[in-house]
């Protein structure tokens, strides 16, 4: 439209018009982009560098800080109950992702296909992710208390257990039960990620492949997984972000015991942060989350980008 | 300096406006209180309490001084968290409930109130020597102390009977023996030994030192925890969980010990006046046969956790006077007395002129819970208010310690841990 006018415009010197400056490429992107990283920079790049330089300090509650170095990492690294929220950690993520994205998987080809109710049961699906965390957490502490569980109750009915398992009292079991939680809690995202990947995938090449003589294995194997892998490392790379650093689960049901056998970063960081007033030590115990979850992210990026090539 | 600034500059402020309006309009402007006060608390398990403050007190002092006083209620839990954000921000309420060592952490953020302590005491038959172990820091009050949420032991009698005990008993060793017997007729006991916020502290502790043992000499320096006295409290603590309760106390948070009891699951477990006040609300059948008695001496006595309820006024409050005025008078006998009554004792007042008084009658199977003032002690205990006694009970050393003897360590390894935890916290290498 503007162009029709050029020639006028080329004789005189053209008029400052903020209309056609605002639509120069330059201009305009940049426009764009500067909200959105206005609020980046605000709500995750400040509390993040705030988070680091308070990390570099003996920053008790409502004192002074003071700069000590790197001291407070050092501490970490010389504190068992901070080795042990590493391996805690370490093990909920990859359990607990590798559950979700083969449960995931199947629950995605299983919706894939034409059935009644197809609609519903999609919709039905996403209850677990959409109830607040804390809510069905605090039913999963129902079913969780040996006195009132409906699984105790069934082993105690079918004469296999009485009055059975501890779920959140045995360490081991302990962190078994929080894994299956965070797995429920976390399927649904995986599932509908996947089902809108699996749809994408055009039903000629199931036919090509149909012709040449795949089976049913052979289809899944040679075009649905090759299909869906760019959707699957993104899921995983999400999903590993938030197990990584979950909290309110954690938290809601055993406060990171018993003794400690649940702890993760989140939840301790928060203790000595806020429980105990060490905002620098605190700082220092959530920042540790970064180095290991940027090599993971890197690690699955670069096995991506060599599957493709 | 900015104060005096400050002060000019309220002084101007204040001719020119008396000037300008008495010119002007009517002279009726010269008051310069503020016009309300904000007191932040936690959500009360009594409910009336709550209810008596917004309703009643703060409408009486409204009534007596025009200043309106809001009653900020925060839920269950998030109150250091509250206290912390307020204090880091200098805004927010003019005054708050405070517990445990919080006088100490927030010591630059809280007003000195010892003059209206020290009325307040005099008023009303001076203080518990409890009280001041919370709440004085370098010598001067940080809080006023209000009640102690304390913990006892809380049991059934006619399960107890059935065992053949008419009374509680007196020494952890007589309980441990009551305990075989109950969990063999299928009433175990059910003490908290998971990362709850209290009714795990509320009796490792006292039984740590009632067997002598401690984190950290008087000093506040020394850490003594590795000695066998604590030995002996871990060897029984384990034998107690064995003998006469069941795995899962391992992962208890603190509501679990209420569901267990009031659910007829357990028949002793150590808890604040929490259980009988439900049972007698929801169970009435069950509240005739609970009762609750102070914890069981050990070889080296008998002790309590002190759970202390206090004020403290934040110094960011506009006036300052005026925020201590209204503590002042909240705390007199017409107006404190009636906020206890509320309660009927699920608040402990530190003020002697209550040891007798009427709600001690209303139940009198609270009583222990004012005798257990005299033997109760902060977490930390007999070290002085210190950082390192939040990271360390934020840290669960002592709980953990138990649990994991409990759960199958040796009671040299726990202890171990526990020495090697309190070395770093208590920054000494």
């Amino acid at each position: 439209m503007t162009a029709v006018f050029a020639p006028a415009e080329v004789r005189r010197r053209p008029a400052f018009s903020l209309g056609r400056w605002l639509e120069r490429e330059g201009v305009f992107s940049w426009l764009m982009v500067a909200l959105p990283v206005a609020f980046l920079v605000l709500m995750v790049g400040y509390p993040f560098f705030y988070g680091i330089w308070l990390s570099l300090q003996d920053r008790p509650v409502a004192k002074p800080g003071v700069f000590i170095g790197l001291a407070n990492f050092v501490n970490d690294w010389h504190d068992p109950v901070f080795r042990q929220v590493v391996v805690n950690t370490f093990v909920y993520t990859i359990a607990a992702t590798l559950l979700k994205m083969v449960g995931g998987l199947g629950l995605a080809l299983v919706m894939n296909q034409d059935f009644r109710f197809k609609n519903l049961t999609r919709a039905l699906l996403l209850l677990p992710f959409i109830v607040p965390t804390v809510l069905s957490t605090i039913a999963w502490q129902w079913i969780l208390d040996p006195a009132f569980s409906v699984i105790n109750w069934a082993l105690k009915v079918a004469d296999i257990a009485d009055p059975g398992p501890s779920w959140l009292g045995n360490p081991h079991l302990a962190m078994f039960s929080l894994i299956m939680v965070n797995t429920w809690r976390g399927l649904p995202f995986y599932a509908i990620t996947l089902l809108a990947g699996l749809q994408t995938i055009s039903p000629e090449l199931y036919e090509a492949a149909t012709i040449d003589g795949a089976g049913r294995w052979t289809r899944f194997r040679y075009v649905t997984l090759p299909l869906l892998k760019p959707v699957i490392f993104i899921v995983t790379m999400f999903s590993v972000i938030f197990t990584f650093s979950d909290f309110q689960l954690i938290y809601v049901l055993t406060r990171g015991g018993p003794a400690n056998a649940t702890h993760v970063f989140a939840t301790y960081a928060f203790d000595v942060a806020m429980g105990a007033g060490q905002f620098g030590q605190g700082a220092s115990i959530a920042l540790s989350m970064v180095p290991p979850l940027a090599l993971i992210i890197l690690a699955m990026a670069i096995y991506m980008r060599s599957e493709k090539s | 300096m900015r104060v005096s600034s400050r002060q000019s500059r309220r002084v101007f402020l204040q001719r020119t406006a008396l000037g300008t309006a008495g010119a002007l309009l009517s002279p009726a402007i010269a008051r310069a209180q503020p016009k309300s006060l904000t007191m932040m608390h936690e959500s009360s398990f009594v409910p009336p309490y709550d209810a008596f403050f917004k309703n009643k007190l703060a409408a009486a002092y409204e009534k007596l001084t025009g200043i309106k006083v809001n009653y900020d209620v925060v839920s269950v839990g998030s109150l250091l968290t509250r206290v912390t954000t307020a204090a880091e921000n200098s805004s927010g309420p003019d005054m708050t409930a405070i517990g445990f060592n919080w006088a100490f952490l927030f010591d630059d953020k809280f007003l000195d109130v010892s003059d209206i302590a020290a009325e307040i005491g005099k008023e009303s038959g001076g203080w518990y020597d409890s009280a001041q172990e919370s709440v004085v820091v370098n010598g001067k009050w940080k809080a006023i102390p209000f009640g102690n949420i304390g913990q006892l032991m809380n049991w059934r009698t006619d399960w107890f009977k059935q065992a053949g005990y008419d009374k509680f008993p007196d020494t952890w060793d007589e309980l441990l023996e009551a305990g075989i017997k109950l969990k063999k007729a299928g009433h175990p006991f059910g003490f908290e030994l998971g990362h709850g916020f209290g009714d795990n502290h509320g009796w490792l502790y006292p039984l740590l030192w009632s067997y002598g043992g401690r984190e950290v000499e008087a000093d506040g320096k020394t850490i003594v925890i590795d000695s066998d006295e604590t030995a002996r409290a871990i060897d029984f603590c384990r034998k107690f969980f064995k003998e006469t309760m069941f795995e899962d106390v391992l992962g208890w948070t603190d509501v679990n010990n209420n569901k267990a009891f009031l659910s007829e699951q357990i028949s002793c477990t150590n808890n604040a006046e929490s259980i009988l006040w439900s049972a007698k609300k929801d169970f009435p059948d069950m509240a005739k046969v609970i009762d609750q008695s102070e914890n069981p001496k050990g070889p080296k006595g008998r002790f309590h956790m002190l759970n202390p309820l206090c004020h403290s006024i934040f110094t960011h409050t506009k006036d300052q006077k005026a925020a201590k005025d209204f503590l002042r008078w909240l705390m007199a006998p017409p107006q404190a007395g009636a906020w206890y009554d509320v309660a009927v004792t699920y608040y402990q007042p530190f003020l002697h002129a209550y040891d007798d008084a009427p709600m001690w009658k209303v139940e009198p199977r609270n009583l222990p819970y004012r005798d257990a003032l005299k033997t109760a002690h902060l977490p930390g205990w007999p070290a002085p208010l210190s950082r390192a006694q939040s990271e360390s009970v934020a840290k669960f050393v002592v709980v953990d310690m138990f649990a994991k003897a409990c759960a199958g360590k040796s009671t040299k390894d726990v202890i171990a841990d526990a020495q090697a935890q309190l070395k770093q916290i208590y920054k000494q290498a």
